[in-house]
């Protein structure tokens, strides 16, 4: 605990907590440079559990909490990670850490862990995780590493939390289980295919094309 | 030592490894009695909830809810003769993983609980497998052993929002009174494909769960495979009137 | 179980990518051209082949309730299945790292052009979900190998064919915001309706 506040006061003395640059490592990945649909990363778990809003907000949550954790302890022990191991390396942090998170929950607050339980086996092959360790934490110190983790984790929880409105909406009709459409007096009959992790790939799909139209970023083909 | 050298790789892969399975093994066994107080606890609201709404309930008042509920336990074998064992050292997810002619089933008896004392329903636990991990769950029948008097189903990693379904109450109470037996034989009900399909008619199906084929697969081989295995219990109790074709 | 059907259900029907969409980021991210896709894709087959037969091995001799009995009567009481999640993983990320060290020996090119999406494999839900599918059927260890093997085929065939889409994209005029990952996404789940069409197919 004691290395990790001194890490912390040794950048504080160079540049502020908050400087422009840090602020950019959190809202950089909220649009510009967005997880999902810029990185491409984190796409099984977006298809996956995204077919109700309940769901993908408790693996937005999970995912933050996850991944700043991870990002904090690997960037702190990253100069004593011989390269040649260092993705056994990471995924055991991660791994270690979820498992135990999960034990933890599961003797303390059973309702909860037992709704998370199935969200483990996502967490550790999120490659959203393993991709921002692996391309910032590994290089950099824990607080900006911190603040990455953080921007990534929430520009992803964004994205899985509109596909999730979209997906809920349109194929069950109801938003956070209530029934809208019923609700409002009209009858509907839920479209199954947007339940289907086909439906998801489309609607991720549109949901890129508006998002590129809006901030005029191009793919070059 | 060098950074890139082979010991140094070799004595960190060892201190990770045991510095990370020390870590697991502490949590793990440290928290078990925790945790098995937890799953016990969970199980008997969940035999409750098979027969009825338990949703106003705190904790202290469900334990005696569970008390006066639950009429008897016992074990059977795969023949219908009663075993001669402690009830709480059979564990179902251990007897699953033996062969079904040598798994012992627990069988618990519920009276209503307006009517304390006179066993009322039967519920049976069962165990399976979904796409990613196991499923487990409890089914209620009435005494007459065809009608489903309520079930309870649960899971370890199904895909949330998907096949983690069965966990709902929405999806359970698909199965309220429909039946496992067709005249005097055996005919479990199934959950289908597809879903939003009208069902009322048909009381050996129910609607399925749209994206979750797999999940809605691995319940239905669970509740066959399982009232198979306690039917010599069943037509025991009904004096040897059903069979399995 | 008979080794052709479970080698055929895994590469068409049960189909990693068209059918559970797993290992989803690298199949969009690598599926630019097909050169580079083929690389990746024997990539994962490789891995998968290997992984699932050895994490079978691993669990049923050393971490499932009495799998130690082989060593003495003592450690038949014995549950390791608490560390299944994290040897798995280790394991299928230690086959990854001794490609990763392959590849970039033999052909750097491959190496460039995969980028972050090679370590990325570790992570590819395909490879831990063969691994975690592997145990709820009733398979041995011919079985699991062929079901590994079949799977990395399946995925190894859906990332070139939609590499072979992408190329022949290039002559069309796709909007402009819309180009790259967005009719991607599109694509992919026209061609998963075509994979459906599988579903329930049994040999």
């Amino acid at each position: 605990m004691a290395e990790n506040t001194a890490t912390i006061s040794e950048v504080k003395e160079k540049e502020p907590l908050l400087s422009k640059k840090n602020r950019k490592l959190v809202t950089d990945p909220l649009d510009g440079n967005n997880p999902i649909t810029v990185q491409v990363l984190g796409i099984c778990s977006a298809l996956a559990i995204t077919a109700q809003m309940k769901p993908a907000l408790v693996m937005g949550i999970a995912v933050i909490f996850v991944m700043c954790c991870s990002s904090v302890v690997t960037s702190l022990i990253r100069h004593t990670i011989p390269g040649s191991i260092r993705i056994v390396v990471q995924l055991a942090v991660v791994a270690t850490f979820v498992i135990i998170v999960n034990e933890i929950l599961l003797a303390f607050v059973y309702d909860v862990a037992k709704n998370l339980g199935a969200f483990i086996g996502l967490i550790i092959t999120n490659c959203i995780v393993m991709g921002r360790l692996e391309a910032f934490a590994m290089g950099n110190k824990p607080w900006p590493s911190f603040l990455d983790a953080f921007g990534n984790a929430l520009g992803y929880a964004v994205i899985i939390l509109i596909v999730a409105f979209f997906r809920e909406l349109l194929g069950a009709g109801s938003i956070f289980g209530i029934k809208v459409f019923e609700a409002i007096g009209f009858a509907y009959q839920g479209n199954g295919l947007m339940l289907l992790p086909a439906g998801a790939s489309i609607v991720l799909g549109l949901l890129i094309w508006l998002q590129r139209s809006l901030n005029g970023y191009v793919e070059e083909a | 030592m060098a950074k890139k050298s082979n010991s140094y790789v070799l004595i960190y892969t060892i201190v990770l490894t045991i510095v990370c399975g020390s870590l697991l093994a502490i949590t793990s066994e440290g928290l078990k009695p925790y945790k098995e107080a937890n799953i016990a606890f969970d199980t008997k609201r969940n035999i409750l909830s098979t027969v009825m709404d338990i949703s106003g309930y705190s904790i202290r008042d469900l334990e005696a809810l569970y008390q006066k509920t639950v009429v008897s336990t016992y074990l059977v074998n795969s023949k219908g003769e009663k075993v001669d064992k402690p009830f709480e050292q059979v564990k179902i997810d251990d007897e699953y993983r033996k062969s079904v002619e040598e798994r012992i089933l627990p069988v618990y008896e519920l009276a209503d609980p307006k009517k304390p004392g006179k066993t009322a329903y039967y519920v049976f636990p069962m165990w399976g497998f979904g796409l990613w991990d196991s499923i487990w769950g409890w089914v209620a029948l009435e005494a007459d052993f065809i009608n489903i008097k309520g079930v309870v189903f649960a899971h370890k990693g199904e895909t949330p929002g998907l096949g983690a379904r069965i966990a709902e109450k929405d999806i359970q109470t698909r199965f309220t009174g429909k039946k496992i037996f067709d005249k005097e034989q055996l005919a479990v009900v199934q959950m289908q494909k597809g879903e939003g399909n009208d069902y009322t008619a048909d009381a050996h199906k129910v609607d399925g769960m749209s994206g979750a084929t797999i999940t809605g697969q691995g319940l239905n081989k669970m509740l066959s495979e399982y009232f198979e295995a306690y039917l010599p219990f069943i037509n025991g109790q009904k004096g040897g009137k059903v069979s399995l074709k | 179980m008979d080794l052709i059907n479970i080698g055929i259900r895994s590469i068409f029907v049960d189909n990693m990518i068209f059918a559970y969409f797993l290992g989803m980021c690298s199949f969009l991210a690598v599926s630019k051209n097909v050169k580079t896709a083929v690389g990746l894709g024997v990539a994962v087959t490789f891995v998968l082949a290997l992984t699932v037969p050895l994490n079978w091995l691993i669990y049923n001799y050393a971490l499932k309730k009495g799998a130690l009995a082989w060593i003495g009567p003592d450690f038949a009481a014995l549950d390791l299945s608490f560390l299944m999640l994290i040897i798995f993983i280790s394991v299928i990320s230690a086959f990854v790292q001794l490609l990763e060290m392959l590849i970039e020996k033999f052909s750097p090119a491959l190496y460039g052009a995969l980028g972050i999406f090679l370590p990325l494999i570790a992570v590819n839900c395909s490879i831990l979900g063969g691994a975690l599918f592997m145990l709820g059927r009733p398979y041995g260890l011919a079985e699991a190998t062929v079901f590994g093997l079949g799977s990395g085929i399946g995925w190894l065939l859906a990332v070139v064919s939609l590499a072979a889409i992408r190329e022949k994209l290039k002559y069309s005029n796709v909007p402009a915001p819309l180009r790259g990952l967005g009719i991607t996404f599109i694509l992919v789940g026209l061609m998963s309706f075509g994979f459906l069409s599988f579903l329930g197919f049994t040999l």
